[in-house]
């Protein structure tokens, strides 16, 4: 995998990194508890991050890709429609807005810039598709020490989110407004 | 729900980083359904929109 391919790869897992440590700040810090459409979101954000870690750990590869195309379009769906109920004049959306625009705003143009990434991604890879066609099977890739951190720190977020999802929601469902802790309450 | 999503999600991460491809993708795959079919389940309130 070319250098410039893993590092699009670790900007990427970094970007999903920081966005979710943006998502605990408003949580823990604001307050602001997220509904089950963000926390659908914060899904999405993860299961892109699978695609991340795949094509850092084993090579960057079509099949990787897809699952972060096919995270995005789930994405985009969680956040238009987030996005749909508050589209009216009048709304005040849910939230507090960042730089005029709520956060489920922000999530569906990072969605948007995910899929443009990768399709950048898969147009800089053409060297390494024409030795695949030649024979040659995609080698295992051991990932260097940076692309390892990067990797751990998005495992880390992640399972900081089930945690922190299962405190606030607890095994079952999430309130669609919610205001406190299930776990506190009880 | 998504706690449990958020737990496959990691551990389909922790086998990836392990190398072991077919496992992580398919607790992906689990994932990614559950997800899809927790979307469908809170996609209730109707749109005051017309196309």
């Amino acid at each position: 995998m070319s250098t410039l391919v893993r590092f699009g790869n670790a900007v990427g897992a970094l970007a999903i990194v920081g966005t979710l440590l943006a998502a605990f700040v408003f949580q823990f810090a604001l307050h602001e508890l997220p509904c089950p459409l963000c926390m659908l979101q914060r899904v999405a954000l993860a299961l892109c991050g699978v695609g991340y870690v795949l094509n850092l750990r084993l090579g960057s590869q079509p099949m990787h890709y897809g699952l972060i195309l096919l995270s995005a379009l789930f994405g985009l769906a969680a956040s238009g429609r987030h996005l749909a109920l508050h589209i009216l004049p009048g709304d005040k959306g849910f939230g507090s807005p960042v730089l005029g625009l709520h956060l489920y705003t922000w999530t569906l143009l990072f969605f948007l810039a995910t899929i443009a990434g990768v399709a950048v991604l898969l147009l800089l890879q053409t060297s390494e598709r024409a030795e695949r066609w030649i024979g040659h099977r995609p080698e295992r890739h051991a990932a260097g020490t940076l692309s390892r951190l990067v990797c751990w720190l998005l495992i880390l977020v992640v399972l900081g989110n089930a945690v922190a999802s299962f405190v606030q929601c607890g095994p079952i469902e999430c309130s669609d407004n919610p205001t406190s802790y299930w776990l506190l309450r009880r | 729900m998504t706690a449990l999503i958020f737990l496959l999600v990691g551990i389909a991460m922790i086998l990836a980083l392990r190398g072991q491809r077919a496992l992580g993708m398919g607790l992906f795959a689990i994932a990614f359904v559950l997800s899809a079919m927790w979307l469908a389940h809170h996609m209730t309130d109707p749109l005051t929109l017309s196309f």
